[in-house]
C-alpha cells in the first residue's frame, strides 16, 4: 500500500469546501450518518501508527456516491486525561481540514465530510487521512505518545460505532454541565457589544454565560482556538477575591483595561454593589423590588408589564448601556440554570415574580419548594398584589419583611404624615465630590410624591 | 471577485443578477456562488431553484435550539454545518438565501460568526453575485463587507441615475469597501442612452452597459420561468454577456 498522501496538507486549507459538481464522494451529513470520536485509553489498548479501514475505502467507492463515516481515534500516553478528549476530539476538524481535497463540517455526530474529484484522481484514500492524522497529532501535542486511528464506513459498523460515540458524549455532557467557576482557571471575555455599550466588558466563566446567551464558556474556549485575536479574548482568573458574589482579581483587572477605567470591580453573582454591567442585548432582565425586599426577573419575550408597571423594553433601556446599575442586571436565561445563580443575593430564595412562560421554561432549574412561591403576572400585577401574594404563600422574604414593617409603623405613628411637597429638594447628602464616580441610588419605601415638575440633570 | 447588484426594487435588478450569473456560468470555467441577500427580491426563483433553508431561518432556529444544546458542543461549528446544508448546489453554480431580516433579540454573536462562515466560504468561489437590496442593510452588516465591483442597477429615467448616486453614498457611509462602482442602464430603449450617459457622467458615475428592452425577459418574468432558459440569443443576455466581459477583463 502506498504510504505517502498523495495531496497537500497544510494550513492553507482550511475552510476548503468542495462542491457537488467537483465532489468525488459524499460522506456522513445531513443525508447520510457518521459520527466521531476521540478516547484516551491504557496504552496497550493503542497499536501505535495504525491505520484501519473497516468497509469501502475511497478507491472502493462510485464516484458521486453518499456513503456513512465513523471517525475513530484511540490516544494514549502519561500524562493523558479523559478530560481532554473533548479538546482534541475538536481538534480533528482542522486536522481533517488540513488535508487538501478533503472537507470536514462540524463535530460529533452531525459531521459532514466531502473527497474531491481531484483528490481521489490523486488516489486520496480514508487511509492517507488516517497516517496524516496520526502524524498531525503527535507533532501538536507531545503529550500524545501514541495514536491510532480507525474509519468505518460499512454500515453496519458505523451504527455500532455512532451507538458507542453517543454513550461517550452523554457522560461528557454531564461532566461539563458540572463544570463550575472553581474548576477553570482562565474565563473568557466578550468585547462584541462594545459597539453599542463602550464600557460593556462580558465576563464569561463556566457559572455565568454572556447575557445575550450566545456565549458560554465552552463557546468562548472554541471561539479563542478559532480567531485568538477576535471579540473573545482570555481572561486569566487571578485571585479568588470572594467565591461567593463571585469578584475575581482577573476580572476586576481586565475589566477596568477594557472599559478603560470605567468599571473597577464586578461580582459576577449578585445584582448589588458592583453587579457585571448589562449590554443591551441581554436576554432577561433580574430587578430589585426594595418594597419586597425580593427580586424579580422578566425576559424579552414578555410583552406585559411588570409589578413596577412598566415593560421589558423600558426597563432594558434604563439598564444596559455598559453601566452597572445597583438592584438591575440583564441576564441570559441559560444563567438562571446556573448553580450560582445570584448566590450572593440568596439564589431562588430571593426570587419573587416572574412571568409564567419563563417560569415554565426553567421550571427545572427553580428548587421544587420554591417554584409555588414565585408569583408570576397572573398572580401579581403591582406592588400591592406581589405583596399579598407573597405573604399568603409564606415566601421566604416575607419574614424580612414583617420586620421592616413593624418598624415603619411604630416610626409612622412618632411622625406626622406630610400632607403636601411644594418643592422637592434632594440632599446633597452621600453624593461623592467631583472627580469621584457621581453614581448613587435613591429609594423610595412607600412613598408618595406629588410634583408639578421635576428635573434632574447631570452635572 | 465579489460582485454586487443593487438598485432600487423594480429596475430590474434581480434580471441582471441572475443572466450576470448565467454568463459567467456558461463559461465553465469558473465556481460561481449567488448569494441572495434582497428578502424582497426573487433570484432562486429566476435562476430556478428552489430554496428549503435561509440563513434566517438557520439564526431563528439557532436561536430556539441554544439552550438545549450539549454544554460540549459549539454552536459556532454548528452553524458553519447548517450554512453548507442551506447551499443550494446546482452543477454550474451555488446559491445561498439570506432570507428575512431578524425579529427582536440579541443577533450580534449569531451574525459575527454567521458573517465569518460566509466569508469562508465565498473565499471557495471565483465570482461571488450578491443581488442587494438598495438599502445595503444585508452588505453592511450580515455578508462580505468588501466587494470588488458594484453595479448599481437604475432604469432610463434621470432620476434612476440620481439614485444610483445615492446609493453610491451610501454604500461610502456604510464602509463598504469597493473598487469599482457601476451603472448598468436597464430596458433602455433607443435614444435614451446617451443623455443617460451623460446624467451619469455629471454624478461622477460610469454607465458599464446598456441592456435593451427585452420581450423574452418579459415574457419569462410574466410566466414565471427562470431566466437561466433563456435563449441564448436573447439581446438582455447577449448585454448582460459584455458587462460580464468588462468585469472578468
Amino acid at each position: 500500500m502506498d504510504e505517502e498522501i498523495p495531496v497537500d496538507v497544510g494550513l492553507i486549507y482550511e475552510g476548503e469546501r468542495i462542491r457537488k459538481s467537483s465532489m468525488y464522494v459524499d460522506l456522513a451529513g445531513p443525508k447520510s450518518k457518521g459520527a466521531e470520536l476521540l478516547r484516551v485509553v491504557p496504552p496497550e489498548e493503542v497499536e501505535d501508527g495504525k491505520v484501519e479501514v473497516i468497509g469501502p475505502d475511497v478507491d472502493q467507492m462510485e464516484e458521486g456516491g453518499r456513503y456513512p463515516l465513523g471517525i475513530y481515534i484511540k490516544v494514549a500516553g502519561e500524562k493523558l486525561e479523559e478530560d481532554l478528549e473533548g479538546v482534541f476530539e475538536r481538534k480533528l476538524h482542522y486536522f481533517c481540514n488540513y488535508v487538501q481535497g478533503f472537507m470536514h463540517l462540524n463535530s460529533r455526530d452531525i459531521i459532514w465530510c466531502r473527497i474531491s474529484k481531484d483528490a481521489a484522481k490523486k488516489g486520496l484514500k480514508l487511509y492517507h487521512i488516517g497516517k496524516a492524522l496520526v502524524k498531525l497529532y503527535k507533532t501538536e501535542f507531545d503529550v500524545i505518545e501514541k495514536i491510532q486511528v480507525t474509519f468505518y464506513t460499512d454500515e453496519k459498523a458505523v451504527d455500532e460505532h455512532i451507538a458507542r460515540a453517543r454513550k461517550v458524549y452523554e457522560k461528557r455532557d454531564a461532566r461539563a454541565a458540572a463544570l463550575k467557576d472553581e474548576d477553570v482557571d482562565v474565563f473568557y471575555s466578550c468585547l462584541l457589544c462594545q459597539s453599542f455599550a463602550p464600557t460593556h466588558v462580558c465576563a464569561i466563566t463556566p457559572s455565568r454565560s454572556g447575557g445575550c446567551g450566545a456565549v458560554t464558556w465552552f463557546e468562548g474556549r472554541a471561539a479563542v482556538k478559532v480567531d485568538p485575536s477576535g471579540p473573545i479574548q482570555e481572561i486569566p482568573k487571578g485571585e479568588v477575591i470572594d467565591p461567593v458574589k463571585g469578584e475575581f482579581s482577573g476580572i476586576n483587572e481586565y475589566v477596568r483595561e477594557k472599559s478603560n477605567g470605567s468599571i473597577e470591580r464586578v461580582y459576577l453573582h449578585s445584582i448589588f454593589d458592583y453587579p457585571h454591567t448589562s449590554c443591551g442585548c441581554f436576554e432577561a432582565i433580574a430587578f430589585y423590588i426594595p418594597e419586597v425586599d425580593g427580586i424579580g426577573i422578566v425576559h424579552r419575550d414578555f410583552h406585559g408589564v411588570t409589578p413596577f408597571g412598566i415593560p421589558f423594553s423600558t426597563m432594558a433601556g434604563q439598564v444596559g448601556g455598559g453601566v452597572q446599575s445597583q438592584g438591575f442586571l440583564g441576564i441570559s436565561i441559560a444563567y438562571l440554570r446556573s448553580p450560582k445563580f445570584l448566590q450572593a443575593d440568596g439564589g431562588w430564595q430571593r426570587i419573587v415574580w416572574m412571568p409564567s412562560q419563563l417560569k415554565e421554561r426553567v421550571r427545572d432549574a427553580i428548587p421544587q419548594e420554591m417554584y409555588d412561591k414565585i408569583a408570576t403576572e397572573s398572580d401579581a400585577q403591582d406592588l400591592e398584589s406581589l405583596k399579598e401574594w407573597l405573604k399568603q404563600k409564606g415566601h421566604p422574604v416575607v419574614e424580612r419583611l414583617a420586620e421592616e414593617e413593624k418598624a415603619e409603623e411604630e416610626a409612622e405613628e412618632e411622625s406626622q404624615p406630610v400632607a403636601t411637597v411644594p418643592e422637592l429638594t434632594l440632599p446633597a447628602q452621600g453624593v461623592p465630590v467631583a472627580g469621584a464616580p457621581a453614581e448613587f441610588t435613591i429609594i423610595f419605601k412607600n412613598a408618595k410624591i406629588y410634583a408639578e415638575k421635576v428635573i434632574i440633570r447631570r452635572k | 471577485m465579489i460582485i454586487a447588484v443593487s438598485g432600487k426594487g423594480g429596475t430590474g435588478k434581480t434580471v441582471i443578477a441572475s443572466l450576470l450569473v448565467r454568463s459567467l456560468a456558461e463559461r465553465n470555467a469558473y465556481d460561481i456562488l449567488a448569494i441572495d441577500s434582497d428578502p424582497d427580491s426573487n433570484l432562486p426563483d429566476a435562476l430556478g431553484v428552489e430554496v428549503e433553508r435561509t440563513i434566517g431561518d438557520i439564526r431563528e432556529e439557532l436561536l430556539e435550539k441554544r439552550d438545549s444544546l450539549p454544554p460540549g458542543v459549539s454552536w459556532r461549528s454548528q452553524l458553519e454545518y447548517e450554512v453548507m446544508r442551506a447551499l443550494v448546489e446546482t452543477e454550474s453554480f451555488d446559491l445561498l438565501s439570506m432570507g428575512r431580516p431578524e425579529g427582536p433579540g440579541c443577533y450580534c454573536a449569531a451574525n459575527h460568526v454567521l458573517r465569518e462562515i460566509i466569508d469562508t466560504m465565498a473565499g471557495n468561489y471565483d465570482y461571488v453575485i450578491i443581488d442587494t437590496e438598495a438599502g445595503l442593510e444585508h452588505l453592511s452588516r450580515r455578508t462580505t463587507q468588501n466587494v470588488d465591483v458594484m453595479l448599481v442597477v437604475t432604469d432610463t429615467s434621470k432620476r434612476g441615475i440620481t439614485t444610483a448616486a445615492r446609493i453610491k453614498e451610501l454604500a461610502e457611509e456604510l464602509n463598504i469597501k469597493f473598487d469599482s462602482i457601476y451603472v448598468v442602464i436597464n430596458r433602455a430603449t433607443a435614444g435614451t442612452e446617451e443623455k443617460l450617459q451623460e446624467y451619469a457622467g455629471e454624478v461622477g458615475l460610469e454607465v458599464i452597459g446598456t441592456v435593451p428592452e427585452d420581450e423574452n425577459v418579459r415574457m419569462y418574468d410574466h410566466e414565471g420561468r427562470p431566466l437561466m432558459e433563456l435563449p441564448g440569443d436573447t439581446p438582455a443576455l447577449r448585454a448582460v454577456r459584455g458587462i460580464a466581459e468588462k468585469i472578468v477583463r
